[in-house]
């Protein structure tokens, strides 16, 4: 057969055939594609949006002097020159070489001899000013980098800033949550997609996912009521106090089950039959399969599961705040109350927290901590994903 | 027939998860509460809830906020502020159509601008006035009349089951509370050597404050970094809190102890034990009185200061509880009654 070449598909192609033929703008998909690009572009503006006020208020809170009260006042009036003064008895201690602060002129201690405090005037550039009597005296915090990351006593009030104490306690509840639910949930998961038969699956993993539908609030008060009094039962009154991290980790643990459970299914399902088939093949039992075959296989997809629900684990916020404690506390025992991040969060925000106060910047601080925590997990639960990945045809 | 297995499941699972609490022994005292806790009002002597009676109605005249115009300013203590502002909403919403200004910046101050700048019209306290601040008064032109509208209490509360503490002294609250002392004998030798768990109010809370006053003469420090300290701004977290052990120790708003009375155990401070007629006549330690000052002339000249007094003295004792506070009893509440009757004559 002769073959003629040919610019087109179609033997007698024309141009009015080839214009025909072109793609037409279609309206209808062009919007829809682009609702859904602004959908994409919505969420990732969001984020960008939180971590932007995340980073500038905590910014704020490690660079600007805060002023808080010393509930002293001022006993005599003092002129502009005076650079001694008695203040009230009762109040908070002051510190040589602080900085106190009456009404805009800003001081530093440089003596204190009981009541009566020395002090260099017109500091950071202000102005010095006669006072009167019954001037309220305030104190500076400031808190450094330095401080945060490695003092381990979190208390604003009272300028202590060591993030520790908190992190410790969100590390606390989150490893007994991953505890609990790394062992049940890699069991449900191989149960259900090696041994369940697909009836039994039908009804068991959508039950399982009704637990992820629970409001957090309820699990909260299931760890207070239930699983608080079940530990102390086991343990004793006096080693487990009302406020525990291991019952709010436990509690966090059944919460996330769900979400370990059905991913790493999900992962140990779309593992191909014949791998299966192969180790049957070569005799081998089905435990057996499932354990050295085909769980190896879904490693990739099991490890991002437990990333994903050990975040979860970290961000969770009403279990911890109902159930974990709510003073801040660098401890180690599961059985004591400590505050985690969230919860401190929480709490400090549930008052009335005015706004450009230490508390209030200091909230920031810890979500932007928070925020890295969750990111760093996500990247390495990506490099795991591409490291142990395993392709199959 | 597939899904409503699945239903049932569910249902069985909610029920389980339900009783489970109580079917365990160790949640006992969580199941006795509830009955306890509503006979033991009627056990205790201060019952916020029926001190509540009808004012007699010829004493003050009926107010009617729709008639009244103009405004009010106040302002002054930080802990009347709730209650005058509630008192304030109820107004509005009978129809007052005027302004009523309350400003939360402390009894001295609020006695500053009342007595010194004269600018308010009423001058809210949780403290009698002083006989300095009276002559500042007279020398402005005004005579302060006092109305004594309730009492804030705070309860220093144990669980029943501590069998140890009944009494302590107000020194000792400072050791209980502060960092200096980690157990309990570490107050006093013969208590036991076990740790003292705290729970307290956030320190955003006037409770906080008013107690870092009273007992750590203002500074925060020893009370906030004393060990196991739990601070809660909700008094149901505290109360379960010191509920959960013998060796447990809080404070709240006196309220919200008489609520949970049957469970909780209030401590007598100075051996004086917290009743309606000690926290009135002020003998007991955690006690402080809750005024509005004013002034016969701006009441006369002012008709709608005057009427709002007057409301807030008709209902005070309505809201009151709900604010937390220790209503007045009603000899107190007619005195002062009977000088809102005098300064309109």
């Amino acid at each position: 057969m002769v073959s003629q070449v040919k610019t087109g598909i179609y033997p007698n192609e024309t141009a009015a055939h080839r214009a025909a033929l072109r793609k037409r703008p279609r309206i209808s998909e062009t919007l829809i594609q682009g609702f859904l690009f602004f959908c994409g572009a919505l969420s990732i503006l969001v984020t960008l949006g939180i971590v932007y006020e995340l980073g500038k208020e905590s910014l704020l809170f490690f660079t600007r002097q805060q002023w808080e009260e010393t509930n002293r006042t001022l006993v005599d009036a003092m002129n502009a020159e005076q650079t001694t003064f008695r203040m009230t008895e009762t109040g908070m201690a002051l510190s040589v070489d602080s900085s106190i602060r009456l009404r805009s002129e800003v001081m530093t201690v440089t003596d204190i001899r009981g009541d009566v405090v020395t002090v260099a005037r017109a500091q950071q550039n202000t102005v010095a000013a006669p006072h009167e009597s019954g001037v309220e005296i305030e104190t500076s915090r400031r808190v450094t980098l330095a401080e945060f990351f490695t003092k381990t006593e979190w208390n604003p009030q009272i300028g202590k800033f060591g993030i520790w104490a908190l992190v410790n306690a969100t590390l606390m509840t989150s490893l007994t949550a991953v505890a609990v639910a790394l062992p049940l949930g890699l069991c449900v998961a191989i149960y259900l997609s090696e041994y369940a038969s697909a009836r039994v699956r039908g009804v068991l993993k959508p039950l399982l996912e009704v637990l992820a539908a629970i409001p957090t609030v309820v699990y909260g008060y299931f760890a207070l009521t239930f699983m608080t009094p079940l530990l102390r039962a086991i343990f004793g009154v006096n080693t487990v106090a009302i406020y525990n991290t291991a019952s709010a980790g436990i509690v966090i643990g059944i919460l996330i089950l769900p979400l370990v459970s059905s991913m790493a299914e999900d992962s140990l399902s779309a593992v191909p039959q014949s791998l299966r088939q192969a180790a049957y093949a070569l005799g081998a039992t089905r435990l057996e399969t499932a354990v050295k075959v085909v769980l190896p296989a879904a490693l990739s997809g099991i490890a991002a599961a437990f990333i994903v629900a050990a975040s979860r684990a970290i961000g969770e916020t009403m279990v911890v705040a109902i159930a974990a404690g709510a003073g801040p506390a660098f401890t180690f025992n599961p059985f004591q109350a400590a505050e985690t991040m969230t919860g401190h969060i929480v709490r400090i925000s549930g008052g009335d927290l005015s706004y450009d106060s230490i508390d209030y910047n200091s909230i920031f601080a810890i979500g932007l901590m928070l925020f890295f925590i969750t990111l760093g997990l996500n990247i390495l639960s990506q490099r795991i994903v591409k490291r142990f990945r395993e392709e199959y045809e | 027939m597939r899904r409503t297995f699945v239903v049932l499941f569910i249902l069985v699972a909610l029920v389980a998860t339900a009783c489970g609490p109580k079917a365990t022994p160790t949640a006992a005292p969580v199941a006795t509460e509830a009955p306890k806790a509503t006979e033991a009002p009627k056990a205790t002597d201060p019952t916020p809830a029926t001190v509540v009676k009808p004012v007699e109605p010829q004493l003050l005249p009926e107010v009617n906020p729709l008639e009244v115009t103009g405004n009010v300013v106040t302002a002054g203590s930080s802990t009347v502020y709730p209650l005058a502002e509630r008192m304030a909403e109820r107004f509005y919403d009978e129809g007052f159509q005027g302004q009523i200004t309350i400003d939360s910046i402390g009894s001295g101050a609020g006695y500053e601008r009342f007595c010194k700048t004269g600018e308010t019209d009423i001058a809210n306290a949780s403290r009698a006035i002083k006989d300095s601040e009276k002559e500042a008064c007279a020398a402005i032109g005004r005579t302060p009349i006092e109305f004594r509208v309730g009492t804030d209490a705070l309860a220093v509360v144990v669980s029943q089951q501590n069998t140890f503490v009944t009494d302590v002294t107000v020194e000792e609250l400072a050791l209980i509370f502060g960092n200096t002392a980690t157990k309990w004998s570490d107050v006093r030798p013969e208590w036991p050597a076990e740790n003292i768990l705290r729970f307290i109010p956030g320190t955003d809370s006037g409770t906080f404050d008013y107690f870092v006053e009273h007992v750590f003469a203002k500074d925060k420090e020893p009370h906030l970094t004393a060990a196991n300290t739990q601070l809660s701004e909700d008094d149901n977290v505290l109360a379960q809190g010191v509920l959960g052990s013998p060796y447990a120790v809080g404070y709240f708003g006196y309220a919200y102890y008489a609520e949970n009375a049957g469970t909780l155990k209030a401590l007598s401070l100075n051996g004086v034990v917290p009743t309606a007629e000690t926290v009135e006549d002020n003998s007991y330690a955690l006690a402080r009185p809750l005024f509005l000052y004013s002034d016969a002339k701006i009441m006369q000249e002012k008709p709608q200061v005057a009427a709002y007094i007057n409301f807030f003295l008709a209902y005070v004792n309505e809201e009151i509880v709900d604010v937390g506070y220790f209503p007045a009893s009603e000899t107190t509440l007619l005195a002062a009654q009977q000088a809102w009757v005098a300064a309109m004559q």
